[in-house]
């Protein structure tokens, strides 16, 4: 055991100080976070869980002998206004998470189905914000003057939108058409200009430090210092961005399928699924714990490993 | 000040107009025609027309954005002769589904959403504020870990499913509350408090978890200011330089953080005030949405924006107050 | 007729911080001593361990540091006191200034407050009495109109004024030592020299003594008489001023000597590069 540490290790405890030169290696800081901590680790894992789910729905179908949409009317007491049979909302060999009232369809293979909706909005929504709020914010932080004038008065604009009431009126305007589509372009239209802003002013400090200045001074074309200069250095910021972007998404996309205006029925969504089960929260309970509790975990999962990343890259707590 | 402030409600005011623009474009262009939803099920084309004549559907875009504008700001009066309704400034139209007055259906709602507001900001502040102290001031103790939990819990939790969970503990099996249902102060305000209480709480909970987190991670980045290192190094007392150095410098950004989300609160709660049944603005908001009431829509997410923007230039001047770099900038 | 006891003593003084790594030692075995109305310069690059010994002095070690040995002042020792005793000697019987004077101060309070607080911290009394100590207090680092200057914010004030400022609050209580860390690095050359000359009249007034921290051997010269050199936590050498500076002993002297520029040496940097 060497006495002497190195100065890596130095750093490491020394939160706020950055190590110099390079920039940094985010694949190996994300195993080394992973490593650290065993909230993170149950966080990761709980994820993975909830995407194999999301992506084996349709397998899990035939495993399960239920479709997301199948009635099954021997499950549910029609003589008690459509209780599910049985303790706990009708969880049994058959029906492992139980069934909903009145129909009698299977809430374990809705809930993965619903995992699917969920993920697919907000993973598409965040890389659509992170698009849109990279890309603008690069491009007012880096270029400056006018373009900046510009982008930031559209940011002010929509940061003072009611954004949650206007999302809603938006939607229950819109014909119906595609749903998921039309939640990620709204989530995205709303949400790009809190990333465009701590991208901006990133920029704005990368564009004075030495390596750009040399860059520039030595003739490099714009795009190419983007590419090769800002961009890296951002890579750490996008990363925690994005991770928790993510939880944002599935919370704001479950709140507004549970106020009626987004994923339409019969689609399983979670938030959906809770707006369902509130006629029902005194009777059957588990009708809106199975789905409220997914939604809990999978949102602090991703919370947990977002501020991992944060507290890894910033070498900072997160606010 | 005074030419800053006027700056500031003019750009304001300005935000505003654009908002209203916006929305009046969107739901003229999207929405189905409004003319055919008042006159309901029996309707002859004659009929619509009137409908539309009166409300001056007939018109083009900007003449009908002009009258919403200038029914706002002096009134209007809708129709002509023996049949005209007038609507006084600040004339937002009336319901298609019920015919009243939105102004006077906000106002009768904003009340409700108010006391919501009001009750979950204190509540927020203190669980917030205290939480986030207490586990900077206590950082890496068990202290620190209940509270993060907590707040974790807070911002991870949807309200809605609190909300769900509360009412089904404390009303269905335990039984100690009634069902929330906004009574008012003056008819008993035993009953008050209790159906206003599970807002309270569900709301406060979210924001007090943000809160939480934004004040601790202020004071701990305070505390390694090197002004506080001074204040050591000048012999002043452990609660002193707590209370005088690191406190203001971190709480001040929650200032800004507070206005903006009171003033959003402002605009109605909508999917608390929903659960529980409150009658506010954010119920009435959902409502309206449901039964596509455009005249509603439109007048709440007026309401709402207009919170925010004024919202916005209160916490301005509100910081030049707080923060002395600010003050004399502005000067 | 025996040497005065030296007013400030530290001997043997070790710093170390824990690390997962391991216990690391950023000071090792030091000792100096000052007396009334001297000035010891300690020089060294960034990361030598000189900042680390003048907060292990005031007792203000970062969280995990450890001090061994013994720092006397007075012949009294201040190693291993509670924080309650090491308040009262804070400020009052050892005075402290820093390198950056805008991050110093509290951008929140006036800089009369600032001042006022470190008085009434130790001495109590009204905030009208204490006033009377700011004015003063800022009279004597030379700021013009100090009544109306105290109740102006830090911001308001040019670096080498929030400097004055810092002076001000360190000296208010007239404590017998002065430990300056790299006071007048953040400040530029013409700035410096005032500074230097404040602190040199006002060490001629009131017989303090005086620790004075700088990576700049040049601004070292100006006011020390005896100078310590640190490298890697440990002394390199320790003489007066006089000798030092034209018969350094140690190679690395020579290296920190060397990157002073001069006016008779242009090529002084060539040599350190190659050094």
């Amino acid at each position: 055991m060497s006495a002497v540490p190195s100065d890596l290790a130095v750093q490491v405890t020394r939160p706020g100080v950055s190590p110099q030169g390079g920039a940094p290696r985010p694949a190996g800081r994300i195993v080394s976070a992973l490593r650290s901590s065993p909230s993170v680790l149950l966080s990761a894992a709980f994820l993975v869980f909830v995407v194999l789910l999301a992506l084996a729905a349709p397998l899990l179908v035939g495993l399960v002998g239920w479709g997301p949409y199948d009635f099954d009317k021997n499950a549910i007491d029609s003589d008690l206004g459509g209780i599910p049979r049985g303790a706990l909302g009708g969880v049994s060999a058959e029906h492992w998470f139980g069934v909903e009232p009145q129909n009698g369809r299977d809430i374990f293979i809705r809930i993965a189905f619903g995992a699917q909706v969920s993920l697919l909005i907000a993973v598409s929504a965040t890389i659509m914000s992170m698009i849109l709020g990279v890309g603008l914010g690069v491009l007012a932080g880096y270029h400056g003057g006018w373009v900046d004038q510009v982008i930031s008065r559209v940011m002010d604009f929509l940061m003072a939108f009611p954004s949650l009431i206007f999302m809603i009126a938006l939607l229950s305007a819109l014909p119906a058409g595609n749903r998921p589509v039309l939640l990620v372009i709204v989530l995205s239209i709303f949400s790009w200009p809190y990333t465009a802003r701590v991208i901006r002013g990133q920029t704005m400090t990368l564009r004075n430090r030495e390596f750009v200045e040399a860059a520039v001074a030595s003739g490099a074309n714009s795009a190419r210092i983007v590419f090769r200069e800002v961009l890296p250095n951002l890579r750490g910021t996008i990363i925690v961005l994005a991770t928790l972007a993510v939880p944002g998404f599935i919370g704001t996309e479950a709140g507004l399928s549970f106020l009626g205006v987004g994923v339409t029925p019969p689609t399983p969504s979670w938030g959906q699924m809770i707006a369902t089960a509130v006629g029902w929260y005194a009777v059957d309970p588990m009708y809106f714990l199975i789905p409220g509790t997914f939604l809990f975990l999978t949102v602090l999962s991703f919370t947990i490993l977002g501020d991992h990343l944060r507290k890894q890259f910033d070498g900072r707590d997160v606010a | 000040m005074v030419g800053y402030l006027a700056r500031r409600l003019l750009s304001a005011l300005g935000i505003l107009l654009l908002i209203s623009l916006f929305t009046y474009v969107i739901f003229f262009l999207l929405s189905p025609d409004p003319a055919v939803l008042i006159c309901g099920k029996t309707c002859t084309p004659d009929r619509i027309d009137q409908i539309r004549g009166t409300l001056g559907l007939d018109q083009p875009f900007w003449v009908q954005f002009w009258d919403f504008l200038r029914g706002f700001f002096v009134g209007r009066t809708y129709g002509d002769g023996a049949s005209a309704v007038s609507c006084p400034a600040p004339c937002l139209g009336f319901s298609f589904q019920t015919n009243r007055s939105v102004t006077e259906m906000i106002e009768t709602r904003l009340p409700v959403s108010a006391t919501v507001a009001l009750g979950a900001a204190v509540l927020w502040l203190l669980a917030g504020v205290g939480a986030g102290l207490l586990s900077a001031v206590k950082q890496g103790t068990w202290w620190d870990r209940g509270a993060m939990m907590f707040a974790l819990g807070g911002i991870s939790l949807p309200n809605y499913f609190v909300a769900l969970i509360l009412q089904y503990v404390l009303v269905v099996q335990m039984q100690i509350l009634p069902f929330p249902s906004a009574v008012p102060f003056g008819e008993d305000p035993v009953r008050w408090f209790q159906s206003y209480l599970m807002p309270w709480l569900v709301l406060a909970f979210g924001y007090a978890a943000v809160y939480a987190r934004l004040v601790r991670a202020n004071v701990l980045d305070t505390l390694g200011e090197n002004f506080l290192r001074t204040a050591r190094a000048k012999g002043l007392s452990g609660r002193l330089i707590l209370r005088r150095h690191a406190l203001r410098p971190s709480l001040t950004p929650v200032v800004t953080m507070f206005g903006m989300d009171f003033a959003g609160l402002l605009g109605g709660a909508l999917i608390t005030e929903t659960v529980f049944g409150l009658n506010g603005v954010g119920k009435l908001a959902a409502d309206s949405i449901a039964k596509n009431d455009q005249p509603v829509i439109m007048g709440v997410t007026l309401l709402a924006a207009f919170f925010v923007v004024i919202g916005n230039v209160i916490v301005d001047i509100t910081y030049t107050f707080l923060d002395p770099r600010v003050r004399i900038a502005t000067r | 007729m025996t040497a005065p006891a030296p007013l400030l003593e530290v001997k043997n003084l070790t710093i170390t911080f824990p690390t997962p790594g391991g216990t690391v030692t950023v000071v090792d075995d030091l000792s100096f001593a000052i007396r009334d109305n001297a000035t010891l310069g300690v020089v060294g690059e960034s990361g030598s361990g000189k900042s680390m010994t003048s907060l292990a002095v005031m007792g203000l070690l970062p969280p995990g540091g450890r001090a061994t040995g013994s720092v006397l002042l007075d012949g009294e020792e201040l190693l291993g006191r509670s924080e309650r005793e090491l308040r009262r000697i804070r400020g009052e019987r050892v005075g402290m200034v820093f390198q950056d004077p805008l991050s110093s101060l509290n951008p929140y309070y006036t800089v009369g407050l600032q001042i006022e607080e470190a008085y009434r911290a130790h001495r109590g009394g009204s905030r009208r009495a204490a006033r009377a100590v700011v004015v003063e207090a800022l009279e004597r680092v030379r700021i013009t109109d100090p009544a109306r200057r105290a109740d102006h914010y830090p911001h308001q004030f040019s670096g080498g004024m929030r400097q004055r400022i810092m002076i001000a609050m360190a000296l208010c209580l007239e404590p017998r030592v002065l430990i300056a860390d790299e006071p007048t690095t953040a400040l530029d050359v013409t700035v410096q020299a005032q500074i230097l000359d404040l602190l040199r009249d006002l060490q001629a007034q009131t017989g303090m003594a005086m620790l004075f921290i700088t990576h700049d051997l040049a601004v070292v010269s100006q006011v020390a008489q005896e100078v310590l050199v640190m490298r890697n936590g440990s002394m390199v050498e320790h003489g007066s001023a006089e000798q030092i500076f034209s018969r350094p002993r140690e190679a690395y002297t020579r290296v920190l000597l060397d990157a002073v520029p001069r006016i008779d040496d242009p090529f002084g940097d060539l040599r350190r590069v190659s050094a």
